[in-house]
């Protein structure tokens, strides 16, 4: 038998590791300050679904574009943005992303291939079917894979690239991250067709239901659609089952969750304690590295929360800077 | 209490069908309102027999909606269609606990038999908790080894008949065998058709599609008409639902082996895979897997997790349950002349509701 019975190599499990703590770290940190009032805006943060972002990004290249949502900052770590530039956006600084003028909700880094959060509810799918015809045009293996949320997987938008994506066969992943909340209203009350897998089937595409708190589940079926899509296989659906463990924005009272419910998902369901538990107990890594691990994200975020206030706000002059980027 | 003698369950798994096998092997995934179909045709094959009552398993999943419309367009259009229908009081959690509890429940309220719509995963569900009370299976699942490939419809005649004691329960039931695997002493899980050892630790997308990964598989019945892990000895050395003992199958690489199996693992996916070894199973006699750590798949679905520290045992069990068998009720019908009249009975579907 061999040592390692994962499907990833010893330094890739570390980093998948180091990826979803960076993720939930950074969200952690952004909950308590912007509480204090420290951060313009809104934000909309992806603790307790890190699986689902680093399981499918570990497939990915450079060179594979993902469109994110409002819940975007998960995405965006996973697709390898920069830490820093991303927590000096957030901070409204000119050292950020977007050079302060985009923030949470339009944090983007092309060059990462990551296309942008997206404040427009459903609004990525479109967009991850314009870098999949690209990918399919160029003939270059490339993929396009849109995160929606179960709310926006209502839009007209996001089931018109169902479509669009089907008719073309369009090397593009629809991933449906499902947390049970549009905002505050249940997916038991909103969205019709119950299954996504249904629903992908209804257009023609494959759909397959994963646990998006195990990093595993979501890893091994990611892998296969993606690779489907890269072999001219054609688009797919995968809808992770995850939770929030924030409210759908910071402030949210969160009055539509059961008593306990958060307490027993940070107890029971967290997916970075999952994750460590497995590869622990196989023996594979040991809970000092992981320690190791963590200390030094704390520390990352720690400076990038630092050099954020630290830096200047845009300028005036920088208002007519960027408005229009040629690709 | 009200005697549930002729009362039948029903345990209708919304999520069946929904695994990563959509995307490796191109298998089938029944829509809700396809499942929903098919509890609306057992419901009719259950009045048609005479069945009154019948308990559902509640869920969210969506099938709970569309069943409900149905009966309501039975009501308007004053078709006495349908039984009545009660949803077992429990809490919904969107997993295998609602199945089992419902099972359970179904089982203590002593209903006459539980129709289960669901793969191989779905029957194991029910089958902990049911104790000696029949079931009848529906296929809607992804590999369906255990419950036959059959119209639903007849599915709900047979067990219909055999609730309203139409069809005396010794004709209409049999014995079933099952696996059991027990970890450090405690009877962890069971299986009803085999129970797969993989070399991987992780759960994951839990199907078999790795057959690299293959180390050991011991099965109640070894079907070369199924589709599946029990596929493998089945090809090899057919064992039949209803003679005694099973087969302790070892595996390796299919590169290496000596043996192989061209065998169908999932829906569309005929794959070789090596066999090192096979042996009968004899009931009751546990066997220690020679893998010190992996993970343990029942019935096609990775679901437990072992390591060097684990003392892992598999054991057959012989007369372990009871399934509704559906072509000796329909057969003894037929004999019988069960669904014969002399013309002066009306087809339920058209006595107006007083």
């Amino acid at each position: 038998m061999s040592d390692n019975p994962f499907p990833l190599s010893r330094d890739d499990l570390l980093t998948a590791y180091r990826t979803m703590r960076t993720i939930r770290e950074f969200e952690e940190r952004l909950h308590t300050d912007f509480a204090r009032g420290d951060i313009p805006g809104f934000v909309h943060l992806y603790a307790g679904e890190e699986a689902s972002a680093v399981g499918i990004m570990a497939h990915l290249n450079d060179n594979d574009r993902i469109a994110s949502t409002h819940r975007g900052h998960g995405h965006c770590i996973a697709k390898g943005v920069d830490v820093k530039a991303m927590m000096g956006e957030i901070y409204g600084k000119s050292t950020g992303s977007c050079r302060g003028k985009g923030g949470s909700m339009h944090i983007a880094d092309i060059d990462k291939g990551m296309m942008g959060a997206n404040g427009i509810l459903g609004a990525g799918a479109p967009l991850a079917c314009g870098a999949g015809l690209a990918a399919k045009y160029r003939g270059d293996g490339g993929v396009g894979i849109s995160f929606v949320g179960d709310g926006a997987s209502n839009q007209g938008m996001f089931l018109e690239s169902l479509n669009l994506a089907a008719v073309w066969n369009l090397p593009v992943i629809f991933v449906v991250e499902n947390n049970g909340y549009a905002e505050s209203t249940s997916v038991d009350w909103a969205v019709a067709c119950d299954s996504y897998v249904d629903r992908a089937a209804g257009f023609g595409l494959p759909g397959v239901t994963v646990d998006g708190t195990d990093f595993f589940a979501v890893y091994e079926a990611a892998g296969e659609i993606i690779s489907r899509a890269r072999e001219g296989g054609g688009p797919s659906m995968l809808e992770c089952k995850m939770h929030r463990l924030f409210g759908h924005f910071e402030g949210d009272a969160q009055t539509y969750r059961a008593e306990g419910e958060v307490e027993n998902l940070r107890a029971n369901r967290d997916c970075l304690t999952q994750f460590a538990d497995r590869v622990t107990e196989a023996g594979v890594i040991t809970r000092a590295e992981l320690n190791a691990i963590d200390g030094e994200v704390a520390k990352l975020i720690e400076q990038a929360v630092t050099e954020a206030i630290a830096a200047p706000l845009p300028t005036q002059t920088d208002l007519t800077t960027d408005v229009y980027v040629s690709y | 209490m009200k005697s549930e003698a002729s009362t039948v369950g029903i345990i209708a798994n919304p999520v069946s069908a929904r695994d990563i096998r959509r995307v490796v092997a191109n298998a089938t995934s029944l829509q809700i309102t396809d499942r929903a179909n098919i509890v609306l045709r057992v419901l009719a094959a259950l009045k048609a027999c005479g069945v009154e009552r019948v308990l559902i398993m509640p869920e969210a999943g969506g099938i709970r909606g569309h069943v409900e419309r149905g009966l309501m367009r039975a009501t308007h259009r004053r078709d006495a269609l349908f039984p009545d229908i009660e949803y077992v009081s429990m809490p919904i959690t969107g997993t295998v606990t609602d199945s089992q509890t419902a099972a359970r429940r179904m089982a203590e309220a002593g209903v006459a038999a539980i129709v289960v719509l669901g793969g191989d995963g779905t029957h194991r569900a029910v089958v902990a908790e049911c104790g000696q009370t029949p079931i009848a299976g529906i296929s809607t699942g992804t590999n369906n080894a255990f419950p036959e490939h059959r119209e639903p419809t007849i599915t709900g005649l047979a067990a219909g008949l055999m609730a309203t004691g139409r069809v005396p329960r010794s004709v209409a039931t049999q014995a079933n065998k099952r696996l059991e695997v027990s970890i450090n002493g405690d009877q962890h899980d069971i299986a009803l058709v085999d129970i797969a050892l993989v070399s991987e630790r992780y759960i994951g997308a839990r199907a078999l599609w790795r057959p690299d990964n293959f180390r050991e598989l011991y099965v109640t019945f070894a079907d070369p008409e199924v589709i599946g892990m029990s596929a493998i000895a089945g090809l090899l050395c057919p064992v039949s639902r209803r003679e005694p003992g099973g087969m302790y199958l070892r595996l390796e690489h299919a590169a290496t082996a000596t043996q192989t199996v061209q065998a169908p693992i999932a829906p569309g996916m005929i794959i070789p895979v090596g066999v090192k070894a096979w042996e009968p199973m004899r009931a009751n006699h546990p066997i220690k897997p020679q893998p010190r750590a992996g993970s343990i798949a029942l019935d096609g679905e990775r679901e437990l997790s072992f390591s060097e520290q684990d003392e892992v045992t598999i054991t057959l069990v012989e007369n372990a349950f009871q399934t509704v068998d559906v072509s000796a009720c329909m057969q003894f019908a037929a004999r019988h002349g069960l669904q014969v009249g002399d013309g002066t009975e009306r087809a339920i579907k058209h006595q107006a509701l007083e």
